[in-house]
């Protein structure tokens, strides 16, 4: 792929913007998104996205005790009724933030001790799935723009304007929620989705980008992605590893969504032309070889949905936990059988492969009923972690004791 | 800002009570009777309670619902979806013109309508149910999608509507306003 300028870029977007998926009269009209790429053959699947409810949990029908957790482990209702509740960040000062999608809001959670107190920062925002908190100031990525509440901490009931940091990104709604943080390099990543399940993006789509805190500076990191919504840095490496949900309507057990490793910028991971590393795109694969594309460090599952990544540093748990990653699974829609609804946890060699894959928090699909969706985790300062459950609007603590 | 409200279960009773307001414009059992507004009757609890949230932060704008949504709690809203899903659905009188029905019935198979909005187009979860709604209110709701305004929950429906000219409009909603408003299961 070449390299692409940001004067490329601009250009990109704004045709994107005029004249992108949104305008195709003359055109048939395509399905909605959830349902591209779906053959004939499956036309009466009853499968179909997860509906959202529209609001939370009480806590009396969010049922704890079903969460499996190794031994020595133990899970507790940490806060609940925060509708849709999906990425939290820490403020300096201790506040949680904690993001949504769908339900537009963002919430700051303060710890009282034996309980939390909720307060809405912000509503009505497109899809503002991605937090990050430095030095004083919170960053909320939406749709398309990036914009930062200076000060925040200070003004919980009164926030401060939304300035903007970053606005020159695609509109597109499919996969255009975003995941942010900081980099080891003090920059701002982000995703920007394939509009599509499976489609030829547009050059501007299908990445992990990142720009720098004042906005300048924008960058693509790794192309080929269909949607990633979680990543981390490696505590010791500082790599970006990110998890991958891959294309739908491939059948049960493929393809594969994926968890990988960009060891250096530019890299290509092969949507929409090769899925898992290994197979072909049966509409988009023709005439390309898997073998020019990287292949994921870990096949974490076919539809299991998987959103946060986060390395274990902290010191509750038990020496082995150290640099482990944890991997939240939202779980599948996409499959008769359904699977992920669970954090998993991968831990890593001495030569960064994967040496383990193993369920961390489990249980919040009993049978085929699913009464929880884990979808991001954040360590606490105690080293405990929080595990944000977006469909009963809760948030979950798991500690150890020795 | 305001707080989060401890979430609870909602309660069809106290929705009956709180429709009080509602009831002028969208009747006292959730059928409506004045062209351009909706029937509430048997809509998906998940639709009408979204709907609320959109108007509460501004999603979704209206001149009529805004200021009635502004002050509602998150148990309001569940209450009110509670109520108005238990309702029956009463057919909308409309003049529907045959041809633009035919056209109708076409373009929503050309449109995937179904594929969201299920068979019948009777709605599910967070997906209103179209069959049997007002006609003026469909084709102003369609022309809101098209036009990026309606305040979308994931886009799904701005997208649909990208394509449509204002003659596809009237004609789909020619064609959703004849049908059987059987409630969503």
């Amino acid at each position: 792929m070449p390299r692409i300028t940001l004067t490329l870029l601009v250009v990109a977007v704004a045709l994107v913007l005029g004249f992108g998926p949104l305008v195709q009269a003359q055109q048939p009209a395509p399905p909605p998104t959830w349902k591209q790429g779906q053959p004939p053959s499956m036309a009466d699947s009853p499968l179909a996205p997860i509906a959202q409810p529209p609001g939370p949990k009480a806590p009396g029908e969010i049922p704890v005790d079903k969460i499996k957790v190794p031994a020595g482990f133990k899970v507790a209702l940490w806060a609940s009724g925060i509708n849709n509740a999906r990425v939290m960040t820490w403020g300096d000062r201790g506040t949680l933030f904690v993001s949504s999608r769908v339900a537009g809001n963002v919430y700051a959670v303060l710890d009282k001790g034996s309980t939390r107190e909720v307060k809405v920062i912000a509503k009505g925002l497109n899809m503002p799935n991605g937090v990050a908190f430095k030095n004083g100031t919170l960053y909320i990525a939406e749709i398309s723009r990036i914009t930062k509440m200076v000060g925040i901490e200070d003004k919980l009931d009164n926030p401060p304007p939304m300035d903007v940091v970053y606005e020159t990104l695609p509109k597109d709604l499919p996969h255009g929620w975003k995941y942010l943080a900081f980099g080891p390099d003090g920059k701002l990543y982000f995703n920007i989705g394939a509009p599509c399940n499976i489609c030829i993006p547009p050059d501007t789509h299908a990445n992990i980008s990142r720009v720098n805190a004042d906005g300048t500076g924008f960058e693509y990191v790794a192309h080929g992605v269909r949607n990633s919504v979680g990543f981390d840095w490696h505590p010791v490496t500082k790599e970006l590893y990110f998890a991958t949900h891959a294309r739908d309507w491939l059948g049960e057990d493929m393809p594969s969504d994926r968890f990988d490793v960009a060891s250096k910028k530019g890299l290509h991971f092969g949507f929409p032309y090769c899925h898992q590393g290994d197979i072909l795109d049966p509409e988009f694969g023709k005439g390309k070889s898997c073998n020019d594309y990287v292949k994921p460090l870990l096949k974490t599952g076919p539809h299991v949905a998987g959103n946060g990544v986060e390395f274990y540093t902290g010191s509750m748990f038990p020496s082995e936990y150290q640099n482990r990653a944890f991997l939240a699974q939202r779980g599948s829609w996409n499959r008769t059988q359904k699977i992920g609804f669970r954090v998993m946890m991968v831990t890593l060699d001495a030569k960064g492969g994967v040496a383990k894959y193993e369920p961390f928090a489990e249980g919040w699909l009993q049978g085929d009923q699913v009464w929880g969706r884990p979808v991001y985790t954040q360590q606490m300062k105690d080293g405990s972690l929080l595990i944000a459950d977006d469909y009963a609007g809760a948030i979950y603590r798991v500690s150890y004791q020795r | 800002m305001a707080a989060a409200a401890p979430a609870r279960a909602a309660d069809l009773e106290a929705g009956r009570q709180k429709s009080e307001p509602c009831k002028a414009c969208h009747g006292a059992d959730g059928n409506a009777s004045i062209p351009g507004t909706p029937s509430l009757a048997g809509q998906p609890v998940f639709f009408t309670h979204w709907q609320l949230i959109k108007f509460r932060d501004g999603r979704r704008k209206d001149p009529q619902m805004t200021p009635f949504a502004a002050n509602l709690t998150d148990a309001d809203m569940a209450d009110l979806a509670a109520f108005y899903a238990a309702q029956r659905p009463t057919p909308r009188p409309a003049v529907t013109d045959p041809p633009k029905v035919a056209a109708g019935q076409e373009l929503a198979q050309q449109h995937h309508c179904v594929s969201c909005h299920r068979p019948g187009l009777v709605g599910h979860e967070q997906i209103p149910r179209l069959a049997g709604q007002d006609l003026a209110y469909l084709v102003k709701l369609l022309r809101a999608f098209k036009a990026q305004t309606a305040g979308d929950l994931d886009g799904t429906m701005t997208t649909a509507a990208q394509p449509l000219s204002e003659e596809d409009i009237q004609n789909l909603a020619h064609y959703m306003a004849t049908l059987p408003p059987t409630p969503s299961r």
